[in-house]
């Protein structure tokens, strides 16, 4: 007997058995979903914190300050700035954030002034919909990253106000970084003045770019050192281990989340091994009747392989296709302390959660397999 | 009674032996006790020969059954059957032989509950290299043979007994074995479906001459054999001459 028709046999009594088979791919999809999640919120905290050869990016802020709310710089650093060796531009920003904790729902307000609006930032960004003529024309004037766009369901002209901050959507913008396409950039006066507690002169943290990525440490510690004995000394760090170290919270919940990523594929071989554990409970007489006609033992654990990774897989795939609909439409994002980690939805993820699951669920069914195969017949032909 | 003399059907001496037990013993545990549903048991049967197997419960016949069937192994002595040592055959030997050589049909009938009678039937021929139009046609004439043509593709659960013995036998000749074996084919059933699986049996021996093994409590069905079979604590008691017996080639 070749495999072909074991496995079309097996594919049909299972296709037979629809509530057993949907209860256990039901299961399996949810482990593999959380699982994709899982992966999603890890490659998000990878993309916005390790650093690559390739980053020219310092965020300069106030020593010894960890919250947007309490690192506050004078504005006029920014000529000191431009000023230091290596040091391409820098950009003073005010940072005002909806909610200092982990949050699923943070909107990051970015005050820029016009001028670096139209040097540094339009050149890293595509509008999407909208201008920066449209943004620059009007004090309330909003460029909104895609992201934040889509969880909002943001348009061009829309209103919409957060952490007391009123704006008028101008522009969306797509970026290549997290944290700009999760940010709502408006003109540094108003957000000055819109916000409570926060003095005209004064920015939250300075955006720098230097001119030789591999002198960004360099280029770093002169920044502080240059301000160390000044007023408002500086604590500057590449953008991404900055990111890292604001967000230490949500990396530690990423890192803890990595368990709950075992634990869904420890449940997939359970859930697996359970389903297919019950089945053959309930078919030991079927699979005797098999053995009793001629198929072989072989045939008959092939029959349970089968059924064990076409469960796997029928689960694995609607779990990972649920998982990257939902991450992808709706643009998850998890915020702390002013910097943004996003759900990264991604293919290749879901092909890795599909094919590991698969192999779980063989796993899952060997030993069954190999149990069923040499069980005698006459004792499956008496169960009931 | 001595059951170490070698009993032959139909007749002793004869050449045409097709199945022959020689010291055949079975022994099996169940807790600290050791049975012996069968033992020592020599019995010759020739081909195309129509035999029941009768006994009170315990006495070895659906043990003697499991053993020709080659779904069971002895614990001693020799079993050939068709010039096979099935005491010498290993698991996947001994499925191979059952595909080719074997057909049987249970007293539950055993349909698989998930596929249809015409998959049901089809199943012993997935083990033979045949096209799916081959195998098509064989069903369907097995069906028809049992008369079920139209039921072909109706699930066990919408059968009756009568009609799920029967689909049962139809896949037991569907490869056409040239040994049939049938436990207790009408234990379940009520007579007048009883008969007519009775009638069918009949029939595939005259038309097909293979031999056939049948298990049965029923006087009435093991007098349509050939020869009937006594057993008693594992050991052949007597052999009758059944209504067929006429028919002896």
């Amino acid at each position: 007997m070749n495999a072909a028709r074991t496995t079309i046999l097996a594919l049909r009594m299972l296709a037979r058995s629809p509530l057993r088979a949907g209860l256990a791919v039901l299961g399996i999809a949810v482990a593999v979903f959380l699982l994709c999640a899982e992966r999603a919120l890890h490659a998000g905290v990878r993309e916005a914190t390790e650093a690559n050869g390739r980053d020219t990016r310092l965020i300069v802020y106030r020593a010894n300050r960890f919250c947007p709310f309490t690192s506050r710089i004078p504005e006029r650093y920014a000529d000191d700035l431009r000023a230091i060796p290596g040091v391409r531009s820098a950009v003073p920003m005010q940072i005002v954030v909806s909610n200092c904790r982990a949050s699923l729902d943070v909107v990051v307000f970015r005050g820029v002034r016009a001028e670096d609006a139209e040097r540094t930032l339009a050149r890293r960004m595509t509008f999407v919909a909208g201008s920066l003529a449209d943004f620059l024309a009007r004090g309330d004037g909003a460029l909104v990253g895609s992201a934040l766009a889509e969880r909002r369901r943001l348009r061009v002209g829309d209103r919409f106000q957060s952490a007391g901050v009123a704006v008028t959507v101008a522009g969306i913008v797509e970026a290549d970084g997290p944290q700009d396409r999760n940010a709502c950039y408006v003109q540094l006066p108003f957000l000055q003045a819109s916000a409570g507690g926060v003095q005209g002169g004064e920015v939250t943290q300075f955006e720098v770019e230097v001119a030789d990525p591999p002198r960004i440490a360099e280029v770093a510690a002169a920044i502080d050192a240059h301000f160390a004995a000044d007023a408002a000394p500086t604590s500057t760090r590449a953008e991404k281990a900055f990111v890292a170290r604001a967000a230490e919270d949500l990396v530690a919940i990423a890192r803890f989340a990595g368990w709950l990523g075992i634990g869904a594929l420890a449940a997939v071989f359970a859930l697996v091994a359970n389903a297919i554990a019950l089945s053959l409970e309930g078919r030991a007489r079927e699979l005797a009747i098999l053995q009793s006609i001629g198929f072989r033992g072989r045939a008959i654990a092939w029959t349970v392989l089968v059924e064990s990774c076409a469960l796997a897989l029928a689960g694995s795939v609607l779990g990972a296709s649920a998982a990257y609909l939902a991450l992808a439409l709706g643009d998850f994002g998890i915020g702390a302390e002013g910097v943004m980690v996003e759900f990264r939805p991604s293919l290749a993820v879901a092909a890795a959660a599909v094919l590991v699951s698969g192999l779980v669920g063989a796993a899952a069914g060997a030993l069954p397999a190999l149990s069923v195969a040499r069980r005698p017949i006459v004792e499956g032909l008496k169960s009931s | 009674m001595t059951p170490a003399t070698t009993r032959t059907v139909p007749a002793a001496g004869d050449t045409r032996s097709f199945i022959r037990c020689t010291r055949l013993t079975k022994v099996y545990r169940k807790g600290d006790q050791e049975i012996t549903p069968l033992r020592d048991l020599d019995l010759e049967i020739a081909r195309g020969t129509t035999v029941s197997l009768m006994g009170p419960s315990g006495s070895g016949k659906t043990t003697l059954l499991n053993l020709l069937a080659g779904i069971d192994t002895a614990t001693a002595g020799e079993l050939w059957i068709g010039g096979n040592d099935l005491a010498r055959m290993s698991r996947d030997a001994l499925a191979a032989w059952r595909a080719r050589e074997v057909g049987i049909i249970f007293q539950s009938y055993n349909l698989v509950p998930v596929l249809t009678a015409f998959e049901n039937v089809e199943l012993p021929l997935l083990l033979h290299p045949m096209s799916r139009r081959e195998r098509a046609a064989r069903v369907g004439h097995a069906l028809a043979t049992v008369g079920l043509a139209d039921r072909a593709g109706h699930f066990p659960r919408q059968l009756s007994g009568g009609q799920e013995q029967r689909v049962a036998i139809a896949r037991a000749i569907v490869a056409d074995p040239p040994l049939l074996l049938a436990d207790e084919p009408t234990g379940d059933l009520d007579r007048a479906s009883a008969e007519m699986v009775l009638d069918l049996l009949g029939t595939l021996h005259r038309e097909r001459g293979c031999t056939i093994v049948m298990v049965t409590h029923d006087p009435t069905a093991a007098a349509r054999a050939q020869f009937q079979l006594h057993l008693d604590k594992g050991s052949l008691a007597r052999i009758e001459r059944g209504d067929g017996a006429e028919r002896v080639p």
